[in-house]
């Protein structure tokens, strides 16, 4: 297996788990709550690894990608309904991606923050145009693997390695007043939500079509899924760790991207900063690009169009403009003035609200025989598929009065 | 399942995607149009594709949604068009002969055709 073909996972994984709203979450997590939140973090991974797999094996099975049989499986008003939410649900988390990428350009270079917007819209139209799918992939994916600074960054600054391992461990803090469980809770719903994002699944499932997959791929997607997850996730608890041994105690409140670079900055200094920085721009550029175009691969199947990047975009004309419209959609968003971390949380709620009914259908369609044949869910995929969608569920019905009564996880 | 084998559900038939014969996406089975009376069998008569055919299986505030914004049209596909149905329903001529290929040709007259690679 070439291990470029992995591209896909580190995209998926890097733009889905260290995107704007993973640096934001997982950095104030660590902060105020120290490695107690590691296990979230953990216990979603297998989640979002668990659905990928699923979502790339329908892709290589049926020849189809997700959202091509929701419609399917859902029916025409029930499907409407999940189409609307997850536009919606990407559009907003595009919307914060753009407008982080702009921030982390406006920290590098000085430059004015909607300047920086206009002109990375423009940047990303013009790649998506020009680049081939696995050009993308390769550029935004691997270009984003500088995030793994916050790594090198946690074993310079020697945690207590004891209590990171003890965060694994499913775990509420003793001592904490109502208020603040409260807030535990929304963090913990929070962080499902961010790593589990839908938009990662419709990017994942469609990616595999992009690349060709078909029956003899099983394997690819398997390591694919893993590696690429499991990568994305080590990134993350870097990030909470890093925050929890330099933050917490110092009692600084993470809110700003800009602030889990500095973890990478206490140790390397200057370069520990650029680096930190330059790694962020991709991975939250290569999130802005995932999203946009999941929500294209969404609409594109669920209407029965011609979809793809592994088409010219001329060969897939109304894929194209979908894309480009949902652009130039998420920069007037940004340019509205709305602040990135208030988009950040819609973008968090509206997914999971919207997780269940991204997911269900999956289990549904992964374990039919019909479709699906000898690649059906076995035992394994079909119980873990089964509890996590339970978990979802409870999160998605917890997560509004968590997020009304905590404001947002700002207590 | 074949054209002609019994059709048990319609259901199974219906928002399944279609494509041609050279493999290209042309649209997603919206609605059937059936034959036949009562008393005699009921037959599959063709397929219904198009913003259309959502009539009768939405609420009306939302047709008149997708009326304002997609318009009414729809494209009936003859059984005897379709060679199989899985996954996808595979049709067995070009979609620009069913005119199932319009809407894409007519979003392709505003894009440039060079720059990528």
């Amino acid at each position: 297996m070439n291990p470029l073909e992995l591209t896909l996972g580190i995209m998926t994984a890097v733009g889905g788990f260290v995107d704007i709203s993973e640096l934001v979450f997982a950095a104030k997590a660590g902060s105020q709550f120290g490695y107690a939140l590691i296990w979230v973090f953990a216990f979603s991974t297998i989640g979002i690894i668990v659905f990928s797999e699923m979502s790339g094996r329908v892709a290589l099975a049926a020849q189809q990608p997700v959202f091509n049989l929701m419609r399917h499986r859902l029916g025409l008003k029930l499907g409407l309904v999940t189409l609307a939410a997850s536009i919606i649900a990407n559009l907003i988390t595009c919307a914060a991606e753009l407008g982080g990428v702009a921030l982390i350009l406006n920290y590098l270079t000085g430059a004015a923050y909607v300047a920086m917007a206009i002109t990375m819209t423009v940047v990303f139209i013009a790649s998506i145009w020009v680049l081939p799918f696995k050009w993308i992939e390769r550029i935004y994916g691997l270009l984003g693997l500088f995030m793994i600074v916050f790594a090198v960054s946690l074993v310079a600054i020697h945690p207590p390695w004891d209590k990171i391992a003890g965060g694994l461990i499913p775990q509420v803090p003793p001592g904490l007043s109502t208020k603040e469980l409260l807030t535990f809770a929304y963090f913990t719903v929070a962080i499902v939500s961010a790593v589990m994002f839908p938009y990662e699944v419709y990017f994942y499932s469609s990616g595999g079509i992009e690349e060709g997959w078909s029956a003899k791929d099983l394997l690819t997607n398997r390591i694919t899924a893993i590696v690429g997850m499991g990568l994305g996730s080590l990134l993350a608890i870097a990030i909470l760790a890093n925050s929890a041994q330099l933050f917490g105690h110092a009692g600084v409140d993470p809110e700003i991207p800009g602030s889990a670079a500095l973890e990478a900055a206490i140790p390397f200094g200057k370069w520990g900063l650029v680096i930190a920085l330059f790694g962020m721009f991709f991975a939250v550029a290569g999130a802005a690009v995932e999203t946009c175009l999941a929500n294209a691969y969404s609409i594109a199947q669920f209407f029965g169009w011609i979809w793809g990047r592994h088409k010219k975009p001329w060969e897939a004309p109304r894929f194209t403009i979908t894309w480009i419209v949902l652009f130039v959609a998420a920069l007037a968003i940004v340019l509205t003035g709305v602040d990135v971390m208030m988009l950040v949380e819609f973008a968090i709620l509206f997914s999971i609200l919207v997780l269940p009914f991204t997911y269900l259908p999956l289990l549904l369609l992964a374990g039919d025989k019909q479709y699906m044949g000898q690649y059906a869910n076995g035992p394994v995929a079909k119980t873990l598929g089964w509890l996590y969608f339970a978990v979802i569920t409870l999160a998605a019905l917890a997560a509004l009065p968590l997020f009304l009564l905590t404001s947002g996880g700002n207590g | 399942m074949t054209p002609n084998s019994p059709i048990k559900l319609v259901s199974e038939l219906l928002d399944l995607p279609l494509l041609d014969v050279d493999g290209k996406y042309c649209g997603i089975v919206d609605d059937v149009e059936l034959q036949g009376g009562a008393g005699k069998d009921l037959e599959l008569k063709a397929l219904q594709v198009g913003p259309g055919a959502y009539r009768g299986r939405v609420p009306s505030w939302l047709m008149s949604l997708v009326k304002a914004f997609a318009g009414e049209r729809i494209v009936n596909v003859p059984m005897n068009k379709v060679r199989n149905i899985g996954a996808v329903v595979h049709l067995d001529c070009p979609a620009a002969e069913l005119g199932l290929d319009r809407s894409e040709a007519a979003a392709g007259k505003w894009l440039p055709r060079r720059g990528a690679l």
